[in-house]
């Protein structure tokens, strides 16, 4: 579970997060809605402990990175959109890397690199270095890194980006489980079919703040709006309008 | 957290390792100066003196080509492919992190020292004293930190490929500078990192006794200032634009 507090960041001179407070529940995908600049990276970076904010808190399973800097870390996967991998080395290179960084031991860390690679379907690619990787190829090797730590809350911004149609379909089908097995998943997309399909819940941000949260149907229903894109417009352009 | 430092350090050298165009063409910088020195000789018969200088400059510049590839990738290139990130996302201290790549790019830089003495003692057959090794660790040492903290300020590798071909010409004009100028043969020019370690390479390697003492004052300046070097960088790392900058 997530909890987002009061977050505020500035960059020189520009506010990026003003206020921003939400929860992402356990055993939900909750979606992340925003134009461009609207915030959503920045969110999502605060989060996963890579950006310190101003002021406010992330909160993840009740743990503060006040109370322990790195717990954020091992609590949270996360497939931002830097997805780089190293070009010389293979995905079960890569991946036993990253667990090795998240401190998991080495007969359990073998065991759970054979899970991710069955898991995403990778065992063809397990073991070529990820120059020559597709589009496909390369985030499902982003996404195997998120997980490797067996992460309860997982954090992915435009996962389906650049993604032929069965990867969507197979990333679509894995969300579902990991929500249906408690996970708690916050979820950043520009493609509001894919939100509306997939989300329990959604977050939209405009200009650095909170323009609406609740689930599809209330957030339609708040902007009396028959689809989720005209109330997606409707709610951003007020916030355009208030600013 | 030494662990987080060898894991890092691991992954660095196993990735530069397989760049096998950028090793080659660290180690054939590192085997220049040797094969210069070699053909000078054959024409110079009374230049002993300029020889020792030559190879002194020869063998500073290996120190800081033999890693330089390698301090690149490992921040700038970092951020160019959008794996720094990623990296910064693991719970590991952003300093550890910094560690293991400074601890990777040393090695190589001390790999990059040794090819280059190598080639002096099998070219030109003169074989430093082991005591040289007290100020030469140091400099890898510095010559790491030098380049992984200028790689810290760059968003790409070309970019950081300008800075850091610029660095390598820091001990060759300071190198050449010491060979001209009579000012430099003494004082406190002795201590200072990258002039010291020339003046007791040209000393040694032309057949004066080595002072272990000197060395190894020498050799604690120059890791202090790599030290300095690494907080830069260190501190550099924890910025905002680092992370945004990619």
């Amino acid at each position: 579970m997530i909890e987002v507090r009061n977050l505020q960041k500035q960059f020189t001179g520009v506010i990026a997060l003003r206020n921003v407070s939400f929860h992402v529940p356990d055993g939900a995908i909750t979606g992340l809605l925003g134009a461009n600049g609207a915030g959503k990276s920045t969110t999502l970076r605060t989060i996963c402990g890579v950006l310190t904010p101003d002021a406010g808190s992330v909160v993840v399973d009740g743990v503060s990175p006040g109370d322990a800097p790195l717990a954020l870390q091992s609590r949270v996967g996360a497939l931002l959109d830097h997805a780089g991998l190293y070009a010389r080395l293979t995905p079960r290179e890569i991946l036993t890397f990253c667990g090795r960084l998240h401190g998991i031991p080495v007969p359990r860390l073998r065991e759970r690199v054979a899970e991710v690679v069955d898991l995403l379907d990778m065992r063809s690619i397990a073991d070529r270095p990820t120059g020559g990787f597709s589009q496909g190829e390369r985030m499902k090797t982003a996404l195997g890194r998120a997980l490797i730590h067996s992460p309860r809350n997982l954090l992915l911004d435009e996962p389906t980006s650049g993604l032929d149609i069965p990867a969507v379909r197979a990333l679509r089908a894995f969300l579902r489980r990991a929500r249906d097995g408690g996970a708690c998943i916050l979820f950043s997309s520009h493609v509001l079919e894919e939100v509306q399909a997939l989300c329990d819940r959604i977050v939209i941000l405009a200009h650095g703040e909170v323009a609406a949260e609740g689930t599809p149907a209330e957030i339609c229903a708040r902007a009396g709006a028959a689809s989720l894109e005209d109330a997606f417009v409707a709610l951003t352009s007020a916030e355009v309008s208030a600013c | 957290m030494l662990n987080a430092i060898v894991i890092v350090a691991r992954k660095e050298l196993l990735d530069s390792w397989r760049d096998r165009r950028a090793m080659l063409s660290a180690a054939l910088y590192c085997l220049m100066g040797p094969a210069v020195v070699w053909m000078v000789s054959l024409t110079v018969h009374n230049g002993q003196l300029v020889l020792s200088a030559m190879m002194a400059v020869f063998t500073l510049v290996s120190a800081f080509s033999g890693g330089m590839n390698v301090a690149m990738d490992s921040i700038a290139g970092e951020r160019e492919r959008r794996s720094l990130v990623p990296l910064l996302m693991h719970p590991v201290t952003r300093r550890h992190l910094l560690a293991g790549k400074w601890l990777a790019v040393a090695l190589f830089a001390a790999a990059g020292l040794a090819i280059n003495l190598a080639g002096f003692a099998l070219i030109v057959h003169r074989v430093p004293p082991p005591s040289l090794a007290l100020p030469l660790i140091p400099l890898a040492l510095l010559a790491a930190a030098l380049e992984l903290w200028i790689s810290t300020l760059c968003r790409g590798i070309k970019e950081a490929h300008t800075y850091l071909s610029m660095l390598v010409f820091l001990p060759m004009g300071i190198g050449m500078f010491m060979v001209f100028s009579p000012l430099a043969a003494h004082g406190w020019w002795t201590f200072l990192p990258v002039a010291g370690q020339q003046l007791q390479l040209a000393a040694t390697m032309g057949g004066t006794p080595p002072d272990a003492a000197a060395m190894f004052l020498l050799g604690l300046t120059t890791a202090t200032a790599a030290g300095l070097a690494l907080l830069a960088a260190a501190n550099r790392l924890e910025c905002d634009d680092v992370v945004y900058g990619g």
